[in-house]
C-alpha cells in the first residue's frame, strides 16, 4: 500500500485492554482549566513509569460543562482499576483541588463508579457539604462543595469507569529529524479532532520506542534498536539506509473504533506531506501479536474498515 | 407528563392530612383505589379531592388551600406540584423528589426533611426547615419567625433576607459555582425557580445551638 508515495507496511499496532475513565475539569476561564488539566496529566505519559497514561482530550464550552463554566475533558488511562482509582484520587488532591477555581466532573457514564471527591471531601475537616442534585435525566448526582482559601473546591463524587484501549500507535520513518517531527505534528492536530482518544506522549509524541526485555537483567524493556537510525549497520534493523528519523504516536482510547479512526486520520495526515517532504514510510509497533488483546492493521484501517481485527 | 391531579373540593373545611398522597405511596394503584384511600378516620381520598389522571411519578394538587396539611410527608421520589396554597408541614420529612409550591405554606415546611428539593414561590410560615437534616428548601417569597430551628445539615435558598436570629452565623458574601448545577436543576420545572441564574449569595450558617451544620444562601439583589 501507498499513499501519496510513503509506503505502508503490512503490519499492525498491537494494543492492550486497559480501564479509563473521563474527567470534566472547569474554571473561571479557558487559561485556568488548562492549568488544572495540565498539571493532572502531566507526568502521565506511560504506564510503565506513571501508573496512568492521561492527556487533555479537548476544550469543552460553558454550555457543555455541569456548572457552565469553560473547561476540558481528560482521559486517563491505567492496565487495572485499582490503580487508576489510586492515580485519579491523587491527582484530583495534588492538582485539581489545589488549583484556583478548578472544578471537577463525572465525565463518562458507567455502572463502575470511581472516586472523584468521594475521599477528598476531608480535606474539608467537617466543613465540607454534600449536594444531591438531579442532572438532565433526573438521577440525583452528589457534589461536594469543600471550603477553600479561594472560596469552595466543588466536585462530583465520582466518576465512571469504562473498559478501554491503550497502545495503539503507528511510526513515521524518514529522510530527516525535523521532516519526520513535522509530519508527526500534522498528524498530531488531525488527531486532536477525534473524540475518545488521547495522545499521551510529549506533544502527542515519542521518540523511544522500546523493545521487550535487555541485555541487563533488572531492566525488562529498551531501546526498539531495531527502530533506531543510528544502529543500521549494528543490528537486525527494520530501516533503509535513507531512513534517518523514526517517531511514533501512541494512542489511547474508549473503543477500538475510536483508536482506529484516530490512527486513519494520523496516518493520512502525515503522509500528506509526502515523500517529497521525506516521509518514506508509516509502520506499526507490536510484539509478535502474542501480548496485546487488540491488532490495529495498518491496510484494513486505511481502507476504511474501522472494526478491525481484535483478537482475544 | 402524565400526572396524577388531586382537586380540592369546595365544599372541604375541615384541617386534611395528606401524607398518604406520595408518588411513593400511590404507584402501582389504580385509580379507584386511589379514591378509596383513608385520610383519616372521617375522610377518604374521594370525599375530598375530585381525581383525575393516572397513578405516575408527578402528583399535582389543584385548588389547593391552606386546610392541607403533611403534603409530600416523607415522599422518597417523583414530583409533587401544589397549585395553590398548602398548610402545615408540607415536605416534612421528604426523603427524596421535588415538591414544587406555587402559593404559600403553613408552618414547619421542611421540617426533618432529610433529602430532596422543596420549592416554595410564596411565603412560609414560621419554623421553615426546623430540624431539616439535609437537602435543599428554597423560598420566593418571605420567611416567617425561627427559620431553620434546630436545622442541622442542609440549604436554604432564599431570595428575601430573613429575619435576623442570633442562632445564625454571617458568614458573608460568596459566588458559588454549585448554584448553576443547582439552577440547572430547576431549568426543567414547571416552576418560578427555572428563572433562577444569581450566583452571588450572603451565606449563614447554623443553627448553632446545635450541630450547626446547615446553611441560609440568600441571593443578592444586584
Amino acid at each position: 500500500m501507498n499513499i501519496n508515495g510513503v509506503q505502508i507496511d503490512d503490519t499492525f499496532a498491537e494494543a492492550f485492554n486497559m480501564r479509563g475513565t473521563r474527567v470534566i475539569i472547569t474554571a473561571q476561564n479557558l487559561k485556568w482549566a488548562y492549568n488544572a488539566a495540565n498539571a493532572m496529566t502531566g507526568f502521565a505519559t506511560s504506564v510503565i513509569g506513571c501508573g496512568v497514561e492521561a492527556g487533555i482530550e479537548r476544550e469543552l464550552t460553558a454550555d457543555e460543562t455541569p456548572d457552565g463554566r469553560p473547561g476540558v475533558s481528560v482521559l486517563m488511562f491505567a492496565m487495572g482499576s485499582k490503580v487508576l482509582m489510586q492515580q485519579l484520587e491523587t491527582r484530583m488532591g495534588q492538582c485539581i483541588l489545589t488549583c484556583p477555581t478548578a472544578a471537577a466532573f463525572s465525565g463518562i457514564a458507567s455502572e463502575d463508579q470511581i472516586s472523584l471527591g468521594k475521599h477528598l471531601r476531608y480535606f474539608g475537616d467537617g466543613n465540607q457539604v454534600s449536594k444531591l442534585i438531579p442532572d438532565a435525566n433526573g438521577v440525583n448526582q452528589r457534589y461536594w462543595r469543600i471550603p477553600v482559601m479561594d472560596g469552595e473546591f466543588l466536585t462530583q463524587e465520582t466518576t465512571g469507569m469504562v473498559r478501554a484501549i491503550g497502545g495503539g500507535n503507528f511510526l513515521v520513518l524518514g529522510t530527516s529529524q525535523p521532516q519526520v517531527l513535522t509530519a508527526c505534528e500534522a498528524a498530531i492536530e488531525a488527531m486532536k479532532k477525534i473524540p475518545n482518544v488521547i495522545m499521551p506522549f510529549p506533544g502527542g509524541v515519542v521518540r523511544s520506542g522500546s523493545k521487550v526485555g535487555s541485555k541487563y537483567p533488572k531492566m525488562f524493556a529498551s531501546t526498539n534498536d531495531a527502530f533506531c537510525p543510528t544502529l543500521k549497520g549494528v543490528v537486525k534493523t527494520e530501516l533503509d539506509m535513507n531512513i534517518e528519523s523514526v517517531m511514533e504516536i501512541v494512542i489511547d482510547g474508549l473503543t477500538f473504533e475510536d483508536i482506529a479512526l484516530s490512527m486513519k486520520v494520523g496516518i493520512e495526515a502525515a503522509c500528506s506531506l509526502g515523500a517529497d517532504a521525506g516521509i518514506k514510510r508509516i509502520s506499526a509497533g507490536n510484539y509478535g501479536g502474542k501480548l496485546g488483546q487488540h491488532h490495529f492493521k495498518l491496510h484494513q484501517i486505511l481502507q476504511g474498515n474501522l472494526a478491525g481485527a481484535t483478537t482475544a | 407528563m402524565s400526572t396524577l391531579i388531586f382537586t380540592l373540593k369546595s365544599s372541604v373545611t375541615q384541617p386534611i392530612g395528606c401524607r398518604a398522597l406520595t408518588p411513593n405511596n400511590l404507584s402501582g394503584k389504580t385509580l379507584p383505589e386511589i379514591k378509596a384511600l383513608r385520610l383519616d378516620a372521617q375522610h377518604s381520598v374521594a370525599d375530598v379531592f375530585d381525581v383525575t389522571g393516572e397513578a405516575t411519578d408527578h402528583v399535582v394538587f389543584k385548588q389547593a388551600r391552606p386546610l392541607l396539611h403533611h403534603i409530600g410527608y416523607q415522599m422518597k421520589t417523583g414530583q409533587i406540584t401544589i397549585d395553590g396554597d398548602a398548610g402545615n408541614f408540607t415536605g416534612a420529612a421528604m426523603q427524596g423528589g421535588v415538591l414544587i409550591c406555587k402559593g404559600n405554606v403553613g408552618e414547619r415546611a421542611g421540617d426533618a426533611m432529610r433529602r430532596g428539593i422543596l420549592l416554595i414561590e410564596g411565603d412560609t410560615g414560621e419554623y421553615c426547615a426546623s430540624s431539616m437534616k439535609a437537602g435543599t428548601l428554597g423560598v420566593l417569597g418571605k420567611t416567617g419567625a425561627r427559620l431553620g430551628y434546630g436545622m442541622k445539615r442542609g440549604t436554604l435558598l432564599l431570595v428575601h433576607a430573613p429575619i435576623p436570629q442570633a442562632i445564625w452565623l454571617d458568614c458573608g458574601w460568596h459566588t458559588l459555582p454549585f448554584l448553576n448545577i443547582l439552577y440547572k436543576s430547576f431549568k426543567a420545572l414547571d416552576s418560578k425557580f427555572a428563572k433562577l441564574t444569581q450566583m452571588r449569595v450572603q451565606r449563614w450558617v447554623g443553627d448553632i445551638s446545635g450541630l450547626g451544620k446547615a446553611e441560609i444562601l440568600v441571593l443578592s439583589q444586584d
